[in-house]
């Protein structure tokens, strides 16, 4: 890319792809948890209602699959945030930022061991045994994706790549 | 008005998915995933250490070096919760089945719920620091 672009913008891109991953793992998995949380048991209605009516089940491998790519792409550019980005907010005293952001990193890494159970269980979905299960960790991992999209959304405003 | 939504989380069940193996590995992975991070965490146990300033990578920990700024431990932490609960979901796909089933599902959502209370516990200094 040298050349292409600044550095800069190489990192800012990188950051708006790690974006776009994360917008789409969030609406997957927000549909999901509204799908399990209040199951609709007549299709018609207002937009709630649909929103709700989703085929949940086929999320299951594309949320895996964002959330692994959304992982990999965040470790990447984690590497000049680390540098670029955190020293200046410790020197500046961003110290609950700093911690909320590392907050983020464990919880991204706790929810990337729930995907193989959460996967298995929603391929299960015809099995009454794993209802309960799947609505547990389908709700864990949609907190956990709105905790890590908030965080990182305040962060980028806070100090972001180009700052 | 058309009936029955509440097959919206319904699918057909895959070939991996029937696996009874495959059950007990990715329930046990899931399971102790959460535990390996938070106990790895703690121990300070990171399978490697990357330097970002220099791109010096090492196996184990690394203290950060003088004048070749901070070290990342979240890649090793990662990488060692990977393997351990692997070598874990592999150990228990060699039970037998009348134990491998007896593993609470619930577990998989109970204990991330559990191990946040320690992460924030763990990042007290950023809380605390004036």
């Amino acid at each position: 890319m040298a050349g292409l672009v600044s550095t800069n913008t190489f990192w800012s891109l990188w950051l708006f792809v790690h974006l776009i991953l994360a917008v789409g793992l969030l609406g997957a998995l927000t549909h999901q948890a509204m799908a399990v949380a209040l199951p609709v048991r007549r299709s018609s209605g207002g937009i709630v209602t649909r929103f709700r009516a989703v085929p949940a089940a086929g999320y299951a491998t594309a949320v895996c699959v964002l959330w692994v790519l959304t992982f990999l792409v965040g470790s990447y550019i984690y590497t000049k945030y680390r540098i670029y980005v955190r020293i200046p907010l410790e020197q500046t005293s961003h110290n609950r930022t700093v911690g909320f952001f590392d907050f983020k990193e464990h919880v991204a890494s706790i929810g990337l061991t729930l995907l193989p159970a959460y996967w298995l269980f929603w391929k299960k979905a015809q099995n009454p045994e794993y209802d309960n299960a799947r609505k547990g960790v389908t709700l864990v991992l949609a907190v956990m994706c709105w905790f890590l999209f908030i965080v990182g959304h305040v962060l980028n405003n806070t100090r972001g790549f180009a700052s | 008005m058309s009936t029955a939504a509440a097959t919206n989380s319904r699918a057909a069940p895959s070939s991996l998915a029937e696996s009874s193996k495959f059950k007990t590995f990715a329930t046990t992975f899931s399971i102790t995933g959460p535990v390996v991070y938070c106990t790895t965490q703690y121990f300070n146990w990171p399978l490697i250490t990357y330097h970002p300033a220099t791109g010096r990578l090492v196996w184990g920990y690394e203290a950060a070096r003088a004048g070749e700024g901070p070290n990342l431990l979240w890649y090793g932490w990662t990488m060692t919760t990977i393997l351990i609960a692997a070598g874990l979901g592999i150990i228990a796909m060699m039970l037998p089945e009348r134990i491998s089933k007896k593993i609470p599902l619930a577990l998989v959502w109970i204990f991330p719920i559990l191990a946040i209370p320690y992460v924030i516990y763990s990042l007290m200094p950023w809380w605390t620091h004036p």
